[in-house]
Order: structure tokens, then sequence, then C-alpha cells
């Protein structure tokens, strides 16, 4: 894994503001904002209207259709908006969500298979979860109620300013105190909130291995080991969880203590100036009702710090995805591939531990080829080589003499068939396993199929190819399984086929017959096949031997079997049962 | 069994009442049930203290200051400050008590859950995706905490206030105080009747977030042949599906949760004018003073404002309750695979025996069709045949991942769903055919699942190592016990991990040894050391071993020949061969 070296020195992100998020979505926003203070404005009407309804009645001119009128219409006029405000707010906070979602994943799926095995499946799927979430709750919630808090903070200030100045600095010098304390507690909050974040991907890892190894957890009876792990993580997210409480549970009170201190300068203070004859009633009351306005949005923007905190670390943790460099560049050149290939001097390591060393050879196009060698010799990594889902370190690999590197992915891929170690299917029909890349055609997928002696196996399935197989394909077999893989290579017609330990788990008799379906059927194939099997490969043109990393010998099997004593050492441990080759 | 959570959702027992279920859920945290009592107090005091605050302004109001007595102002002030420092007490008491319930009410919960999921079987986990399993430990309880932390606090002393508020309008005049609380009757009505359409979008919303997360699940773990096929538009294409239809429900759920608020203001606004209108008719009628009047506007406030709290409450009781659904989907499963109490021996069975055994996968076709075979302790058996032909599940029987669907498997002459799993486990080591590593060290991975062997160290454990003749096994791994292996990746081979399963299975020296092409991916000097290794097992140690290459099992006692679901005793290896290469293939 070459290419992981340059990526591991860590990059300067620039420092993401969560609220740059809303800026495609400035219209709605705006409309959002402006629907919200429409209906905060007229919700501030309606006692005046009852205040007034009173007053006319005392004063003995109560006209009672008039004051149902307005009130009627002001509670209508309120409740339009609020509906309109929450469906907006609906409709942003999802479509922020869905298309943060989309740009992350599209980003993820430009990434080189390295870069996702760096990062781990399991934060990937916190980042487009469980982060998302967290965004999704600041827009529909935080944006709207800081902006109207803040109106209603301004206005009231203003309001308090012009009835009282003397009055007014003392109860607004309580603002920069509520700030101070938001600024502390949600710097402190910052860390805590990503840690947790950090915490979910570690559950997540966890719940994950324990149910992909479902099977040896039963067989070993290891449920007890497993749930330790889960222990460990979730006192973990419980204790941090605690942590996080403590620092938000001093918040509100020291905001509501704050303000009630307020509360109480405005009756000294202003009882004072009452008294003194500096202030009118009137004036004080207004000032006592003022100050509950300026109480509760300012305890509304203390909820909603702790929202904007963790939106915002969980969009830095995006952002990192979002700006992560693509480390695998594709090349320009398109052409149809003659097969030939060549390595010079390749050589790869995976962190500390060299995996290929020197590696030299070229195959001809058209040809079989079988690289045998102990496990761990890195035949597999040798492979991944060839497909470009590695880059090695040093040395250059040639198709039809053009460095790898050159070539446009897409028409390179659609090309090279690769049939993997691991049997990977997919939770969706037969067909569409099969036919995994959109260049097949019913064709070569007929082909593809009855090539890899999978046709007798679909025939015997109730909805034939249309049959949806599982996400770990439990109701397959093992040598089904590796026979849909290769069915998937075969299908997109590839110019050559490479095949990791393909024949490990499919019988000998079937194995024969695929072999000799490959020939009729895809005459013109270059093979380059893995195994551990000499007797099948016997008449291929080249026999490579990889050992730890190195080429050992090649040649045909004869050539080998006179030069290379190792080769013996293998070709002998499978001897014994070689008189039952037909 | 079905075990298909999303299949199984919406059967009848999952419509139960509100709070039928709340009840399951409180359940849960009987434990703190004093802190939940202590809570509610000190809630209930700071509301009531929070009440008394405006109440004595109004005092020193209407009494000090319009009597120009700033000395009554003094004392006041002081009470009030005495009052407010309380109260700091008390709200701050009030947000740990609750906040702590939340966040221990979520660990419990997400235990209970795990747990859960340890008791099923492997079908289970074969019928439901790992990314939906995953989002509903995680999103769902989630969803739980934050309703428990944020929410019920609020929820709680807003009740407290509305039923204070509401006694008190009433006491004052029934009549008037009867008409104000009329819209509310029409707020219960109208929550009543949408609150289960809210619910069941919520739980549709979770859904669709459970089919999200295991797309992404799949995708990324599969993401070698995604790139390797040239599908990135795959991922992309499927993503954007499933995002889609999240996006979909999650409006969907949305506009529900949001109805309340408007409906909740609207009620309250008219509650207004029923008090005005109705008032002023009073106060002409000569019933009602216009001073009482505005006092009780006032009043109609306070049971106004906390129910229009209660809007936006009700809906994120809604979510939590959909979350608590599809949770406890999982926590009322039970496993069927139970230990049976029958003790019986059969005496004239042999160390393992399969009577008539048939077995059908959930959905599928009869894999294995009245099979019936011996197998004497100490031998080595071999298990040969074409692919699909039913070796992984007969050998799956006998470590009992499954049971029979008819018929019997008696280990010992007792039926195996008599043994406890300890018991079970402990006589049967079973090497997969897929190996599965943990992240973490080659040590923690041979010694899994392996208590004795926990707290040893790393000088003892080579010794032991030594002695089952593995050490030239543990020598392919450069950093030697602590070499780092993950789960995903490229950094170890599928042979190494075969090496380690073996290695694992070796170490505990079971009585019978299932390898089920276990050594597949081995080279063939290799393998002949592991035959080395396991011929130094003990001579009780029964080997069953699964396998297509022929020199694995010619050492074996005897062999048999599984096709079609039969299982056939081939006399001898040539007549094995001969089945094998001629033999009708799996129909």
């Amino acid at each position: 894994m070459g290419n992981l070296k340059d990526q591991n020195t860590p990059k300067k992100v620039s420092k993401p503001n969560v609220f740059s998020l809303l800026k495609p979505y400035s219209g709605m926003v705006s409309f959002l904002v402006i629907f919200a203070l429409l209906s905060n404005g007229v919700n501030l009407l309606l006692p005046k209207i009852i205040a007034r309804g009173i007053d006319d009645f005392t004063a003995g001119n109560f006209v009672f259709k008039t004051i149902v009128e307005e009130f009627l219409i002001a509670a209508l006029v309120i409740f339009i908006f609020t509906y309109l405000q929450s469906i907006l707010q609906t409709f942003a906070s999802e479509r922020v969500a869905r298309d943060l979602r989309t740009k992350l994943a599209g980003k993820i799926s430009a990434q080189s298979y390295s870069y996702i095995l760096k990062t781990n499946p399991s934060k990937l799927l916190t980042n487009l979860t469980s982060d998302i979430d967290s965004i999704k709750m600041f827009v529909s919630m935080a944006v709207v109620t800081i902006f109207s808090s803040l109106f209603m903070i301004i206005g009231t200030c203003v309001l308090l300013l012009m009835i009282n100045y003397k009055l007014a600095v003392p109860i607004i010098a309580i603002i920069p105190v509520i700030g101070t304390t938001f600024f502390i507690v949600l710097k402190n909050a910052k860390a805590l909130f990503r840690r947790s974040r950090e915490v979910i991907d570690w559950l997540n890892k966890v719940i994950n291995e324990s149910i992909m190894g479902a099977a040896i957890i039963r067989v070993l009876n290891s449920q007890q080991s497993e749930y330790h792990k889960f222990l460990a993580a979730n006192t973990e997210a419980r204790n941090l969880g605690l942590s996080i409480l403590r620092l938000f549970a001093a918040l509100i009170p020291i905001v509501t203590f704050v303000s009630n201190l307020g509360m109480l300068t405005i009756l000294m203070l202003g009882g004072h100036f009452v008294i003194t004859g500096s202030m009118s009633l009137g004036d004080f009351a207004a000032f006592n009702s003022y100050l509950a306005l300026l109480i509760f949005p300012i305890i509304m923007i203390g909820f909603m710090s702790n929202m904007i905190a963790q939106a915002s670390a969980s969009y830095q943790r995006i952002n990192e995805v979002l700006e992560a460099p693509i480390s695998l560049e594709t090349g320009t050149v398109k052409k149809l591939l003659q097969g030939d290939f060549e390595l010079r001097n390749v050589s790869l390591s995976y962190g500390e531990k060299p995996v290929l060393k020197d590696i030299s050879f070229s195959i001809k196009g058209g040809t079989q080829v079988a690289i045998i060698g102990p496990t761990a010799a890195g035949k597999s990594q040798l492979l991944n080589l060839l497909t470009d889902l590695v880059r090695p370190d040093d040395g250059t690999i040639l198709f039809d003499g053009i460095s790898i590197e050159n070539f446009e992915k897409e028409s390179f891929r659609s090309q090279v068939g690769f049939v993997l170690q691991d049997s990977v299917i997919f939770n969706m029909s037969l067909r569409e396993n099969i036919a995994f890349s959109d260049l097949v055609t019913d064709e070569s997928l007929e082909k593809a199929i009855s090539t890899s002696e999978l046709k007798e196996f679909v025939e015997s399935l109730p909805d034939k190819l249309d049959t949806i197989v599982s996400e770990r394909g439990t109701s397959l077999s093992g040598g089904q399984k590796q026979r849909i893989m290769l069915a998937r290579a075969l299908a997109i017609n590839p110019k050559i086929l490479l095949l990791d330990d393909f024949t490990a788990r499919v019988d000998r008799n079937t194995e024969r017959k695929i072999l000799s379906n490959l020939e009729t059927n895809y005459p013109d194939l270059t093979l380059v096949s893995i195994t551990q099997k000499v007797a099948s490969v016997k008449h291929f043109e080249q026999i490579i031997l990889l050992m730890e990393g190195e080429v050992i010998a090649k040649g045909k099997h004869r050539e080998l079997m006179e030069s290379c004593t190792e080769y013996v050492q293998i070709y002998n441990s499978q001897r014994s049962t070689s008189h039952y080759e037909l | 069994m079905n075990y298909n959570l999303n299949q199984t959702a919406g059967t009848a027992e999952q419509k139960k009442s509100t709070l039928a279920a709340l009840k399951k859920l409180l359940h849960l945290i009987h434990e703190e049930k004093r802190t939940i009592i202590l809570a509610m107090i000190i809630i209930f005091i700071n509301a009531g203290l929070s009440l008394l605050g405006p109440y004595l302004i109004g005092h020193t109001i209407d009494t000090y200051i319009q009597s120009k007595q700033f000395h009554g102002v003094i004392i006041i002030s002081a009470l009030l400050l005495g009052i407010y420092m309380t109260a700091f007490v008390t709200n701050y008491s009030q947000m740990i008590l609750m906040g702590g319930v939340g966040q221990r009410m979520l660990f419990s919960l997400r235990n209970a859950v795990f747990n859960k999921l340890q008791e099923f079987p492997v079908d289970f986990f074969n019928q439901n995706k790992a990314g939906d399993l995953i989002s509903r430990i995680n999103n769902d309880t989630d969803k739980l905490n934050m309703f428990f932390s944020q929410s019920l606090m609020q929820f709680i002393s807003s009740i407290f206030t509305m039923v204070g508020a509401g006694i008190f309008l009433l006491s004052i005049n029934p009549e008037l105080g009867s008409a104000a609380l009329l819209p509310a009757l029409v707020i219960w009505i109208f929550t009543r009747s949408v609150s289960p359409w809210v619910k069941r979008r919520n739980a549709a919303n979770l859904t669709s977030l459970g089919g999200l997360s295991a797309e992404i699940q799949e995708s990324l773990n599969n993401f070698k042949v995604i790139i390797a096929f040239n599908r990135r538009d795959y991922f992309r294409k499927r993503f954007n599906e499933a995002n889609q239809k999240n996006y979909t429900t999650s409006v969907s759920a949305g506009l529900a949760n949001n109805i309340f608020t408007p409906v909740y203001g609207i009620s309250s606004n008219i509650g207004q004018l029923i008090v005005l209108s109705f008032g002023i008719y009073l106060v002409m009628t000569g019933k009602f003073t216009i001073g009482l009047l505005i006092g009780f506007l006032a009043y109609v406030n306070s049971f106004y404002h906390p129910l229009r709290q209660l809007a936006g409450l009700w809906a994120s009781f809604q979510v939590a309750m959909a979350g608590w659904d599809r949770i406890s989907q999982i926590l009322s499963l039970e496993t069927n695979l139970d230990v049976t109490d029958d003790q019986n021996t059969d005496p004239s069975a042999s160390y393992l025996s399969f009577r008539n055994v048939s077995f059908k996968y959930p959905n599928g076709k009869e894999v294995l069709h009245h099979v019936c075979f011996d197998l004497e302790q100490g031998k080595t058996y071999a298990f040969v045949g074409p692919t699909g032909g039913g070796k992984t599940t007969t050998a799956s029987l006998i470590a009992r991942l499954y049971d029979a669907t008819t018929g019997s498997v008696l280990l010992d002459g007792r039926d195996i769903r008599s043994y406890t799993p300890e018991e079970r486990t402990a006589k049967i080591g079973f090497i997969l055919q897929e190996p599965f590593l943990f992240t973490g060290t080659v040590r923690e991975n041979i010694i899994y699942g392996n208590p004795d062997y926990q707290n040893l160290s790393n000088d003892q454990l080579t010794v032991l190592i030594h002695e089952s003749g593995l050490e030239s096994l543990l020598g392919r791994f450069d950093g030697g016990l602590d070499s780092k292996v993950q789960t995903t990746g490229d950094g170890i081979s599928l042979g190494q991990k075969q090496l380690i399963a073996f290695m694992r299975s070796v170490l505990r020296k079971p009585e019978l040894l299932i390898l089920d092409e276990a050594t597949a991916n081995i080279d063939t000097i290799t393998e002949q050391l592991l035959e080395n290794i396991l011929e130094k097992l003990p001579a009780t140690t029964t080997k069953v071993i699964i396998a297509h290459r022929l020199n694995t099992i010619e050492n074996a006692d005897e062999i048999f020949f599984v096709n079609s679901g039969e299982i056939l005793r081939a006399g001898s290896l040539d007549d094995a061969v001969n089945l094998l290469l001629h033999g009708i293939r799996e129909s």
C-alpha cells in the first residue's frame, strides 16, 4: 500500500464554519427567518389587542365585533406563518442533509481503495448517519431560533434604552456575562463532542465485528467477551455523555440566575427610581415585562449553543472527508488491450513491511500464466497492483508497453476481470450480481454463466436469475459464491482475467470443466491464475514461483521441475494423490 | 424461524398502546426509581420557586413601591435573592439528575440490545443486514436518549405548571375556567387522533434510515469490488436511491412532527379570545370584575404557554416511541436454539450420530434429506463432494449453528440440543470456511474465546504454542504474537487468516475438530505441516475434514461422499475419487 504514506502526512484542514453550509440555501433560509420573525412579531400584537379591548371596555366604547375580528385575524396570521415556517424548516433541513450526504457519498466513491481502508468504513458510516443528523438538527432548529432570538434581544435592548438608559445599562450588562459563560462552556464542549463522535465510531466497529463474526463467536461461545468489548465502548460513551451533561447542566441555571439578578436590579434600582420619582410606575412595569422578553431568547440561545457545538464537531469530521485529496488520478489512454503486460522492478510495502521486492516478469497476450507460492508470499498484492487498486512504491507496470497509470481507469478496468479470493455478494438479484457492470449484454451474461458452470444451479432456483441473494451470501455454498464471482468477472468480456485462488473452493470436476470452458469460450483471454494446485496449471505457458515477495523462478512446468528445487518440493507435496489425475 | 426484523414489524404484538410500550421502557430503568422520584420533587420545587418570583415582585410593587417604602423593597429583594439561589441549586440538580438518568438509560438500553444480539443464532444475522442492526443500536437508542435527557424534564415541568394553572383557573371561576380550558380539550382530542399517524411516519423514517445505513455498510465493506468493476457509479446510484428515500420519509415525518406547534398555538390563542369575550360578557352581567378578568387572563397564559411548549416535546416523544418500537422488536425476539432438558443417552449411538436428519434454510429448499451416519471417537473422517452438496450445512449442524429441521444429532449419545453452549463449544472445535479476524493482535485472535489463556503472558503462551507444534505457523507473522491484524483490508492474506483460525482451534484442544475447507487457501507445503500438527493432537480427538484437495483427505479413516443433500459412505479413496469425478453434480 505504497500511496498510504503520502496520505498519512496530516493536512491542514481549514477551520470549517457550520454556518457556511447554509450558503446555497440562503433563499430558503431567509424566507424561514422572515416567516419566523413575522409570526413572532404578530404574536407580540396579541397582548396589545387584549389590552386595548379591556381599555375600551372600561372606557365604555367597547366594540365586540372589531376586537374579535382583529384577534382572529392575528391568530390566523400566526397560524399560517408558524405552519409555513415549520414546513420550510423541514424542507430546508432535510435538503441540507440530503445534499450533504450526496456530496459526501460522491467524494467517498471517487476515493481510492486504500483511502477507504485507511479511513475505516465504521467512521464513514458515522459520518453519513449520526454526523449528518446533528447537522440536520442544527438547520431545523438552531438557525431560526438564533435569528429570532437575536432579533428579540436587540429589539428589547433598544426599547429598554429608550425607556430609561440609566436602568437599561446595568440590565444589558448581563448579556456579556452570559456570553462569556457560553464561550467557556462551548470551548470545553467541543473536544468532548468530537470525542463522543469517535466513541460512536468505536461502538459501530464493535457492533460491526460482532455481526460479521457472528458465526465464529457462536462456535467459540465467546459472546461474553464480545459483550465486554462492547461494555468498554459503551461505558466510555456513557462517561462522556455524563461529562458533557455536567458541562451543560450548569449553563441554563447560570443564565437563569444571572437574569434573575437582572430582575433584582430592576426591582431595587428601578424601585428606587420610582420612589425618588425619576421613573414612572408604568415604565417600571414595562421594564419588568421586557426583561422576561429578553431572558427567554437568551435561554433559547443557550439550548441552541449545545446543538451548534455538536453540529460544528460533526461538520469538522465531515469536512475532513470532503477535503481529503483524491489520491488516484486517472490517466487518459483509452485503448483496446492486447493482453501483453510487464512488471519492471516493482516493489511494494505495506506499512513498514516489504510485501513485494523487485519483481520483474512479462506476460504475452493470450497466454495462460500461473502464480504459485506459499501463504503470504505477496500473490494477492500482485493482483491488486495489476488492477491498479494499489500503486507500487517503485518500478513500473506496463500494459502493451504503456504504464498502467496512463490508462483511463474506466476503459482499463472494463477489460480486466478480477476474481477476488474473498467472495463478495451484494444484496440484490443474481442477475445484478453477475452483470455488475453496465456494459454487460444478455449475450455476454449468458456466456459467463455457462462458462462458470452455473447454469444448472441457476435453473434450480425458484426465480432463476432474479433470485435475490443475501448480503453475506449465506444461502449459497462457498463454491457457488466463487463461481458467481467468476461469472461477474467474465461478464464484462475481459481481455485479461485475474483469478485469486479461484480453484480453492471449487471441486476438481467443476474446476476442470470451467478451465476447458474458458479455453473454448474465451480463446484470446490472457489468464493469470494464483493457485495452490500444480496439477491444474501444468500445461500453462508460464508458471511464476513467488516466495516472500520475490520471484524465485519462472518458466514452464517442465523447466521448473528441472531447475527449481522449491518448485519440486511444492510439486512433491501434492504428488501423493497425483495418480488420480486423469 | 423468521428473524427478519423488517418482516416481523407490524405484527399484532407490535400494535401495543403507547402506555404499554412506555411501561416496558420504564421497566428498563427501574433501578433509577429513587433518582427519578427525587428529580420529580426537585422539578416540582423548582417550578414552584419560579412561580413564586413573579408573585413576590407583584406584591412588592403593590405594597412597597407604590407606597414608597424602600426598606420593604430591600427586604423582599433579599428574600428573592435567597429564592434565586435556591432555584439555581434546584435547577442545576434537576438537570444533572434527569440528564444522568437519560445517559444511564441509554447505556443500559444499548447493553440490553447488544446482549440480546449475542443470544441469537447465526440465522438471525443471515436474515438481517449489519447496517440496519447498527442503526437500531445507535440511532434508535439515541432518539430515546434525546427525549429522556433533553425533553423529559421540560415535559414534566410543563405538565406541573399547566395542571397548577388549570386548577387556579377553575377555582377562580368555574364557568370561565371551563370555557378557558375548552380549547385544551380540542387539543387533547386532536393529539390523541393524530399521534399514531405521526408515530407511523417516524417509524417509516427510522426504517429508511436503517436501510440507508445498511446500504452504506454493504458498499463500503465491498469497496474493492466496486472499484475493480468500475462501479463507483453503482455506489453513488444505490446510495442516492436510499438517500432520496430517506429524504422523502424524513420530510414526511418532519411535516407530521411540525403539525403540533401551529395547532397548539392557534388553540391557545382562541382560548384567550374565549376568556376575553366570555369574561367581558360575565362582567357585563355583573358576575365578574374587570380586575379579576385581568388576573384571569394572566393565568390563562401560564396555562397555555407550557401547552405550546408541549407541542414540540410531544413530537420528540413520538420519535422516541417509534425508536423504542424498533428496539423492542429486537428485545422481544427469542432464540430458537434453546437448551432442552432431555438428558437421556442413547446407548446404541456412537460418538457422533446423525439420525434421520433433514435440514432446510428458512425460505429455502431442503439441503439435507434424511441423513444418517455415525462417527467414532478418535478417528478421522473426510467429507467430500461437489459444491453446494451440503457439506458445510452438515458441519454447521454438528456445531449446532442451526438445528435440524427433523431428526436429531447425537453427541456422545445425547441430543446435541441438551448441551449447554459452554459444554458444547468446549467439546467441538470448528474452523469455518470463511475465517474472520477481530481487529487487534494475532495473540488476541488465537486466544479469542479461550478464557483459560487470557491471562497468560506472551512467554507462557509461546511455551503452549511450542507444545502444540504451532511455532512454525506463528513464525509466519513478522511481529509474532503482537502482529497487528484488521478485520478489513489487505494487510493479511486469506491463507494467513486460515492459519490463525487453525492455531486458535488447536490451542482449544477440542474433542471433535471440524475443518471446513479450513486450509483451502494455504499452500500445500504448509498444509503438510498442519497435518503433522493435527497428528499430534490426542488420539481421542475425532476429526472431520471437509476438503476438495485429495491429499488432505488421503489419511482419513473413512470418507463420506456428500451430494445433493445425501451422504454416502465411500469405501476407499479410489471410490471417493470415482464418485467425485463421475458422480452426478448437485441438481
